[in-house]
């Protein structure tokens, strides 16, 4: 299994929140993906390849703008709908992740719910994790 | 005092490490800002004004996706260094902070760190508190 095979499996067993992964190199190209069996996709693939390509040419500025200032790597990016997330981070110089994790608020929530958090710290020390094998 | 301004008031006052804080309307002009006092900026103004025209862009492909994962809430472009948020507001209106990522001196001596949480449920929760003001 391949490191990238890795980390999506990693991804998806560790948080049940994570409905669709995605690996797609910097033009948006899928090239690796993991969708929860138990969950319909919410946005048509044709819709997500679109998202992808818009991404990755974010991605491309951010990281020109991170050389040009001082802003230390750039980490991740998070886009939040009522009831999806979009977490996107850069694998390598060549491979973006991409993640829509389920926001619905929890049952339990008394007050007004933005939805659900999103643990980045653990997400990226899997990626870190993965990314120490060759 | 504009309600806007008083956002940014309000904003600067909930936390510390928010560095700026701006309003812009839907063609990327600033038409409020608040800069946290004693602080250099990391970004030449130059550079957060591009910013901002690439999330105003991304916001209006986003309304593309509301009919299936519902309305946007925000953005978090996360550096080493600082994030980045953005909220839409009404009218075309969006709000940017920049908020400081370096990470807690409690962490630094324990594990790797990838900066701290932004209270996102609690800004949120201010520019709701804002939009119902007259």
């Amino acid at each position: 299994m391949g490191r990238y095979e890795k980390v999506l499996n990693m991804l998806m067993d560790y948080d049940e929140s994570i409905r669709l992964a995605i690996i797609s190199n910097t033009s948006g190209d899928i090239l690796w993906n993991s969708k929860r069996s138990t969950t319909n996709l919410q946005v048509p693939i044709a819709e997500t390849k679109k998202a992808l390509k818009r991404e990755s040419e974010d991605w491309i500025d951010r990281c020109k703008a991170a050389d040009r200032i001082a802003l230390g790597a750039p980490l991740y990016h998070i886009t939040s709908f009522e009831k999806t997330k979009r977490v996107t981070l850069p694998l390598d110089a060549f491979h973006l992740l991409f993640l829509s994790v389920d926001n619905t608020p929890m049952k339990n929530t008394k007050k007004k719910s933005y939805g659900k958090m999103v643990e980045m710290g653990k997400i990226l020390s899997i990626v870190d994790f993965v990314n120490t094998f060759e | 005092m504009d309600k806007y301004e008083k956002l940014l008031d309000m904003i600067m006052d909930f936390d510390e490490t928010v560095r700026f804080a701006a309003v812009t309307d839907e063609n990327g002009s600033i038409l409020w800002n608040s800069q946290r006092t004693g602080l250099k900026n990391i970004v030449p103004v130059s550079e957060t004004k591009q910013t901002i025209l690439r999330a105003l862009d991304a916001w209006k492909e986003n309304s593309g996706f509301k009919k299936y994962l519902g309305s946007g809430l925000y953005t978090v472009a996360s550096y080493e260094k600082i994030k980045r948020i953005t909220v839409p507001l009404d009218n075309g209106k969006m709000l940017f902070c920049s908020i400081s990522n370096e990470p807690l001196k409690s962490a630094i001596s324990k594990k790797k760190s990838y900066g701290h949480l932004a209270d996102m449920g609690k800004i949120l929760s201010i520019v709701d508190f804002i939009k119902s003001q007259k």
